[in-house]
């Protein structure tokens, strides 16, 4: 108990004397676990007092009111998350807290056991760092030491990274077969980010079982492989309902009105800079803090105005090209360079959106397959809106009248359908569909004027695959340039993907120059 | 040089060579009615062909700059025709002529016409602009080709240079307007604006409408090469900036502003637009985009004969009221 108790000591003198390099030299010498956190807040410069108790500081906690508080972890002499009287974490701001000032000199001692306390570090990163920088220290108790650290560990992924590394340490200082078998399952079945190196490694030594361990090691590359594949189809999928949510507005219009809208790219900007507009009106000027529910009222927002703008393009401009395919499609280019720099002269060149708490992070389906939320939820949403776009065109009045505006404009007019009207209205819903589209990019990129280029030609190119004003070809069409560029691109770089993509499509209209799913009919053509 | 800068005539001789292209843009879409939207494309392959060229010149036996900073250690093979002057201003004609023959026949074989056309030659346009910015196609990726000095032993900084091209130019686009006047005004003219009046009439009283559109369709590519194998010496810099999406669709747009169908109007369309954005840009730089909008939009809704249709009408109504 002496050695405990002039531990204490020396950690009191740090806390509360001037004179701290000689406790700093002791417990160095000591190497004690108990004090690694402490050691490690000195060395963080985040050594804090709190009701005279060491304290260090956690995670940051966003807070309502502007100031943040952060989670308080005790140090010595146990190192523990502090908690209030309910048995929450306590949460404090960096003012309650009393600085313990240790000059640098004296923080440089702690330079020869660096590698070690960090493995007592409150930083997940820092402690998976330092299991790592262990593998290939000699450091004479790394093993002990790297237990000692695990057994503590919380974080998911530092404990896989930390017992990936202690199987490694362990296989390659051991001579008998059996215990090296032992730890190679161990790591194939820990499967850390590093163990086929390591087995491959070991496999590569003439030690025991290096067969064995080089069998296990190709397994893991053959898992990880597949689950490479499964990633690469579903950002396929990703990208390809995307393109769907573009392309559905797109194809129903130029389907029903013989309007190739090049700005329609630019609804998607606006949808966008919608999203954004709510945004900083909620947060800047009226001051009210931030919640997710801004993103959700944004959604039919960004419908709203991109639809009536939509509305506006087609009583100025639009309604004066139906039916003139080449002319439309200058003229509403025209209009996408307008709409770009009225864009960039208000909102400047760049600007992001807060992507909500409920969609950042990941659906972790195994460690190495994280399948990020927000691309989920922009799946889920193109399929509601597909359906919904399903049950308006073929169970609503207004549907039926669109079909029959799409087959022929003429007698649908003799049938007293509206025709303009119709047209206006369909107008409408695509440039909607647009901004919908739009609001749910800034999920996954920053807002920026000229965002809908990026995808115009694609989702035009999509179009003229499904064939026009067909949903179900929009869909298949989309769907599978989305999976063909995200497939290509596991061989190519992202450029030769899309001539491939490309070339694939000319290639396609050869034997489909109406797209897959053709109007069928006896139409004459001019 | 007295009366004239030798800069404006420089940034005018850079205008013909827009005219040429613009030429061959209102022989394929004015007269035969066919959206190509990757002229600009083939304006490149000229303008890269001829620097290229003088890059090699003026490097010499070394590499030229940037594929020393690339890393590369020896000259690409498809660098190496390109030493000789002749053969490069073969290749620089056989490059883009032989492409737009495989683009157009696969294209018009399928019977791909008017929006799908449109659409397909956009995104050609892009994919090969985004081949075009990789570094490892060694033309130069996003900085292009630049810092050529000589074209025929001659220095391109002189006055006299700068005047010869802009003569040259001008010649140019002399010779291929007669040439396009004699190509509509023939037979094989009639039939390109039968095409575009009725495709399938045309078809159907066995005229071979494919071999037609391939003609005008490799013609129009060969203009635009021509007139991009002039703009680069006189610019002294192409990048892959101006093939994008967007030049192709500008380029149309002189076209439609000066006034479709018309050869005139085209050559009209490519000087105004040109000089009204070197005007505009110097004036007041940010409202650009703004006026090339606004003119798309107004030109397509009210003034569907260009500006040279605008004047002829003009004309026409002051006959009436002479009556």
């Amino acid at each position: 108990m002496a050695a405990t108790d002039s531990t204490t000591i020396f950690v009191s003198q740090i806390l509360h004397d001037t004179e701290k390099t000689y406790a700093i030299q002791q417990l160095v010498a000591r190497q004690d676990p108990t004090t690694f956190a402490l050691l490690n807040a000195i060395n963080s410069k985040k050594l804090y007092l709190l009701n005279d108790q060491a304290v260090t500081t956690g995670e940051k906690i966003p807070s309502s009111n502007g100031a943040a508080s952060y989670e308080i972890y005790s140090l010595y002499p146990k190192n523990e998350l502090l908690v209030n009287r309910n048995g929450q974490p306590l949460h404090t701001s960096i003012d309650a807290l009393t600085v313990v000032e240790i000059n640098r000199a004296d923080r440089l001692l702690l330079n020869g056991i660096l590698p070690i306390l960090e493995l007592f570090s409150t930083e997940p990163a820092k402690r998976m760092l330092a299991y790592g920088q262990l593998k290939n220290s000699h450091a004479p108790h790394r093993i002990e030491m790297l237990q000692m650290a695990l057994a503590r560990e919380t974080n998911p992924d530092a404990l896989r990274a930390g017992k990936d590394i202690l199987f490694a340490i362990q296989l390659n200082t051991t001579t008998d077969a059996q215990t090296a078998k032992n730890y190679i399952d161990s790591l194939a079945e820990n499967w850390g980010d590093n163990a086929p190196v390591f087995l491959s490694e070991y496999a590569k030594s003439n030690r025991v079982n290096a067969a064995y361990a080089a069998q296990k090691a190709l397994e893991l590359e053959h898992r990880y492989d597949y689950l490479q594949k499964i990633q690469n189809l579903f950002s396929g999928l990703s990208l390809g309902s995307i393109l769907i949510l573009i392309a559905l507005g797109l194809s129903i219009v130029y389907g029903l009105a013989g309007i190739i809208n090049m700005a329609h790219g630019e609804f998607l900007m606006i949808g966008a800079y919608t999203t954004y507009c709510i945004q900083t009106l909620f947060t800047e000027v009226l001051k009210l803090p931030y919640s997710d529910l801004l993103f959700i009222i944004s959604l039919p927002l960004s419908f709203l105005v991109a639809g009536l703008l939509g509305l506006l393009l087609e009583r100025l401009v639009v309604r004066h090209l139906y039916a003139r395919p080449l002319e439309s499609l200058l003229a509403t280019w025209g209009v996408s360079l307008i709409l770009i720099q009225t864009a960039r002269s208000l909102f400047g060149d760049l600007t992001a959106v807060k992507t909500p708490a409920f969609l950042s992070g990941g659906l972790a389906v195994s460690p190495h397959l994280v399948l990020p939320y927000n691309r989920i939820f922009i799946i889920g949403l193109t399929a509601l809106i597909v359906l919904l776009t399903y049950l308006m065109l073929y169970k609503t009045r207004l549907g039926l009248q669109i079909r029959s505006v799409t087959q022929n404009r003429n007698m649908s007019a003799c049938l007293g359908i509206d025709t303009k009207r119709v047209a206006a209205l369909t107008f409408f819903f695509g440039s909607g569909l647009a901004g919908i589209a739009g609001c749910a990019m800034t999920l996954i990129g920053n807002v920026v004027p000229d965002m809908g280029q990026t995808y115009i030609v694609d989702s035009f190119l999509v179009v003229v695959t499904g064939g026009v004003g067909k949903i179900v070809g929009t869909i298949v069409s989309g769907l599978g340039i989305g999976f063909f560029t995200k497939i290509l691109e596991a061989f190519f770089q992202a450029v030769y993907g899309k001539v491939c993509i490309l070339l694939f499509i000319m290639l396609f209209m050869q034997y489909k120059p109406k797209g897959l799913f053709p109007y069928k009919g006896r139409l004459a053509e001019e | 040089m007295g009366w004239v800068s030798i800069n404006t005539i420089s940034l005018w001789g850079r205008y013909f060579c827009f005219a040429i292209a613009a030429l061959g843009i209102d022989l394929i879409w004015g007269y035969t009615g066919i959206l190509s939207m990757c002229q600009a494309f083939f304006f490149c392959l000229g303008s890269y062909g001829i620097a290229m060229h003088m890059l090699l010149k003026t490097s010499g036996s070394a590499l030229p700059e940037f594929m020393v900073w690339n890393k590369v250690e020896s000259l690409p093979f498809f660098w190496v025709p390109f030493q000789s002057f002749g053969l490069t201003l073969i290749l620089c004609l056989l490059i883009p002529a032989l492409l737009a023959f495989i683009i157009g026949y696969v294209l018009f074989r399928s019977r791909i016409k008017g929006v799908y056309m449109a659409i397909i030659t956009q995104a050609l346009a892009l994919a090969m602009w985004l081949l075009f910015l990789r570094n490892e196609t060694g033309l130069g990726g996003t900085n292009g080709l630049t810092d050529f000095k000589t074209l025929m032993g001659l220095s391109l900084s002189t006055t006299y240079m700068k005047l010869g091209l802009y003569l040259m130019s001008l010649l140019l686009l002399c010779v291929a307007y007669f040439a396009c006047y004699r190509i509509t005004h023939s037979k094989f003219g009639k039939v390109l604006q039968a095409i575009r009046d009725s495709e399938s009439r045309v078809s159907f009283t066995a005229y071979k409408v494919m071999d037609y559109k391939l003609a005008v369709f490799v013609v129009a590519a060969l203009l635009a090469a021509v007139g991009g194998m002039l703009y680069a010496p006189q610019t002294g810099i192409i990048t892959p900036g101006r093939m994008d999406v967007k030049a192709s669709v500008e380029m149309v747009m002189w076209v439609a502003l000066g006034g479709r169908g018309k050869l005139k109007g085209a050559v009209a369309g490519a000087l105004l637009v040109n000089f009204l954005y070197s005007i505009c840009t110097s004036l007041f730089p940010d409202s650009w985009l703004y006026i090339l909008g606004f003119l798309f939009v107004i030109t397509v809704l009210f003034f569907d004969k260009g500006f040279v249709g605008l004047v002829d009408s003009l004309f026409k109504r002051k006959e009436v009221t002479c009556y």
